[in-house]
């Protein structure tokens, strides 16, 4: 029975290759196809990296297209990506849920002449480029310089990360303590690194426990999406809205309610479209055979002087959204 | 032994001391803590853990145990927000509890036919239907955060019972949504000690054999154990949802553990027969302490998780090594004699 379905599987996946095979000699010459694959389909994030996949398509006229399974699964990523090759793709783009798992079947790709661009994934090493959205130390300085002007440059100050174990968080944060060292001497860490577990009443519970210990607290930092949200709540339950700042990674369909009220004084995040955009402009300039270095222009916001470190791109493509322009934003 | 002495015996006792012994600790190194605005925000704090508490109590006082109670929680709460984001009209905020302890009882019924009626051990039928409902609940309900919750929610929310400065003049408070913890611990308490129903838990919890030849229907009473367990997880969720005033599917799920704890520092055993509504609330209080406190007692980040894995472990296993003292006590002196 199993081994019916799986035939019948694989005969309709062939049938699919022909179909798509002839269309694709059909108008290869003067288009390109460029297929970006996602974590999994249908979420707010990736809806809006699929705009800017078809803003490209629409700009330059590349046949640019976005893929994802309906879950969040490595090997599901891997077959979509087996089809690919299979169809021959010009460049794939991708987004991983899991790099190792991915290696193998990108490093086919490879093989088979297809360009390949990560995303969100720096280890790997079966690719063209890999697009970083920024370095994550240059984001926790820029987070750091944020607060600091909210603060007035001086007092205390709180950092929350998901876990301290989660690598990036922890980079983050350990370059804005250093950022802040170095830059802002009135400024005072208290309380060491917060834990939050990545769950918003955490972070409350963590937050009240701080503004208790040390009254004079005038910032917090948060890591997770969830953490500049319960800071924010229990700031405003303890009736400190005017003392407190608070910035941090968030997205709006997360903080929004914080960010209106100005409870929340910025939140960070990167644009998925703009993202999405400047891999499909990376996966074309490879297969015109450019090659990117530092100081390099892709010609979208936030990826106009990027810096190039091995395999990896970064831009500095972190989007700031404060009240004021909150209603921009819907994911 | 005096009242007094055997009050203090009491797994309740062990517990309140303990509890009594560390904020005096704490408040030692920050005397700011102690003062009765942090009463209040321990109470807020605790709500949560301590309402799955009183369930999880019922259960282990069975001789069971159930780590899927977050995960109905969590589903129940979602499932709840979602369904009323669907309509036109303002639902009640009671509707909102009524809705989601339904939905929580009839998880809770999956988890009573498996255990009760087929018979199946419990944690390895809780184990299955936490991650099988949290896995539902991702699929099929939702991912997304609802933040945008009904205006009546917000206003819940904001809705203070009582309202005070602590010693350093931010606001503490105590939220409406406390009231779904009285009643919640009156309504077990009333099972617990004044019916039928809640002997004969006590009664399977001690010997399952013995209640079932002494004619109590044991698969029927361990069903209607994991039905109101469902239907308390479904008041914790939702209790949650006020608090934190956004429905996040990803919540609840990980508490099980500290909950669990909760329930065992005051006083139930894993292995079934014992559990009281005072410890537990005791119990749910000190964890809650332990875990909220440590930052004003100076213990850095890394620490806190050693501590609090030291304190459950001294927690939970004195009130064993006094019991079994007590008892050796007692042999002796029926030697003696």
């Amino acid at each position: 029975m199993a081994f019916g379905l799986k035939k019948l599987l694989m005969g309709a996946a062939a049938v699919s290759v022909l179909a798509g095979g002839v269309a694709i000699t059909a108008n290869a010459q003067d288009t390109r196809e460029i297929v970006t694959v996602v974590k999994l389909s249908g979420i707010a994030w990736f809806n809006r990296m699929e705009e800017g996949v078809q803003q490209y398509a629409e700009a330059t006229g590349n046949n640019a297209t976005q893929v994802g399974a309906a879950t969040a699964d490595a090997a599901l990523q891997v077959q979509l990506i087996e089809d690919l090759i299979a169809r021959g793709v010009d460049a794939i783009t991708v987004v991983p849920n899991s790099p190792q798992a991915l290696e193998p079947v990108l490093a086919r790709a490879l093989e088979n002449d297809i360009v390949v661009i990560g995303h969100e994934g720096a280890t790997l090493q079966n690719v063209t480029y890999d697009l970083e959205a920024f370095d994550n130390a240059a984001y926790g300085e820029h987070l750091m310089e944020a607060l600091a002007q909210k603060m007035g440059g001086e007092g205390e100050y709180a950092v929350f990360v998901g876990y301290l174990t989660s690598v990036t968080h922890n980079e983050w944060v350990d370059a804005a303590i250093a950022y802040q060292e170095a830059n802002y001497p009135n400024m005072t860490l208290v309380g060491g690194k917060q834990e939050s577990a990545e769950q918003q009443q955490t972070a409350y519970q963590k937050m009240r426990e701080l503004l208790r210990t040390y009254p004079n607290l005038k910032g917090m930092q948060g890591s997770a999406g969830e953490d500049v949200v319960g800071a924010a709540l229990a700031v405003e339950e303890a009736g400190l809205s005017d003392q407190v700042s608070i910035v941090g990674t968030s997205l709006p369909s997360v903080a929004g309610p914080y960010v209106e009220t100005g409870e929340i004084d910025l939140i960070s995040f990167w644009d998925p479209a703009l993202a999405g955009y400047a891999m499909n402009v990376l996966a074309e300039k490879a297969l015109n055979g450019e090659t990117i270095e530092t100081g390099a222009d892709l010609g979208v916001e936030g990826y106009n002087e990027v810096r190039v470190d091995g395999k990896v791109i970064y831009g500095q493509a972190w989007v700031d959204v404060s009240a004021d322009n909150l209603d921009e934003y819907d994911f | 032994m005096n009242a007094a002495t055997r009050m203090f015996m009491s797994p309740q006792g062990v517990v309140l001391i303990a509890a009594l012994l560390f904020a005096l600790v704490v408040g030692f190194i920050n005397p700011n803590f102690l003062s009765l605005a942090t009463v209040i925000d321990l109470l807020r704090n605790s709500l949560v853990t301590a309402i799955f508490a009183l369930g999880v109590m019922m259960v282990l006082a069975s001789g069971g145990i159930d780590v899927s109670f977050p995960a109905i929680g969590a589903f129940a709460m979602y499932t709840t927000m979602s369904l009323v984001l669907g309509v036109d009209f303002d639902v009640p905020i009671i509707a909102l509890f009524v809705i989601s302890a339904a939905i929580g009882a009839s998880l809770g019924l999956v988890n009573g036919i498996l255990i009760g009626g087929l018979g199946l051990p419990t944690l390895i039928v809780t184990l299955g239907t936490l991650s099988l409902f949290r896995g539902a609940l991702l699929t099929f309900v939702g991912t997304t955060y609802i933040t945008n919750v009904p205006r009546n929610v917000i206003s819940f929310a904001r809705t203070m019972i009582v309202r005070m400065e602590n010693a350093v003049g931010q606001l503490a408070s105590l939220p409406l949504s406390f009231v779904v913890l009285v009643g919640v611990t009156a309504f077990v308490a009333i099972i617990m000690n004044l019916t039928k129903f809640g002997r004969a838990i006590y009664a399977i919890g001690g010997s399952e054999e013995g209640a079932r030849r002494i004619g109590i229907k044991v698969g029927r009473t361990k069903v209607l154990i994991y039905v109101i367990v469902g239907a308390i997880a479904g008041l914790a969720g939702m209790t949650h949802m006020t608090l934190s005033r956004m429905a996040n599917p990803f919540d609840l799920v990980g508490m099980e553990l500290n909950v669990i704890a909760a329930v065992v520092l005051g006083g139930a055993r894993i292995t079934g027969g014992h559990g009281t509504v005072t410890g537990t609330l005791l119990g749910a209080l000190l964890i809650t302490m332990i875990n909220t406190s440590l930052l004003s007692a100076g213990v850095p980040s890394y620490w806190q998780r050693v501590v609090v894995g030291a304190l459950i472990i001294i927690g939970t296993g004195l009130p064993i090594v006094i019991d079994r003292l007590a008892k050796r006590r007692e042999r002796l002196a029926q030697a003696a004699v």
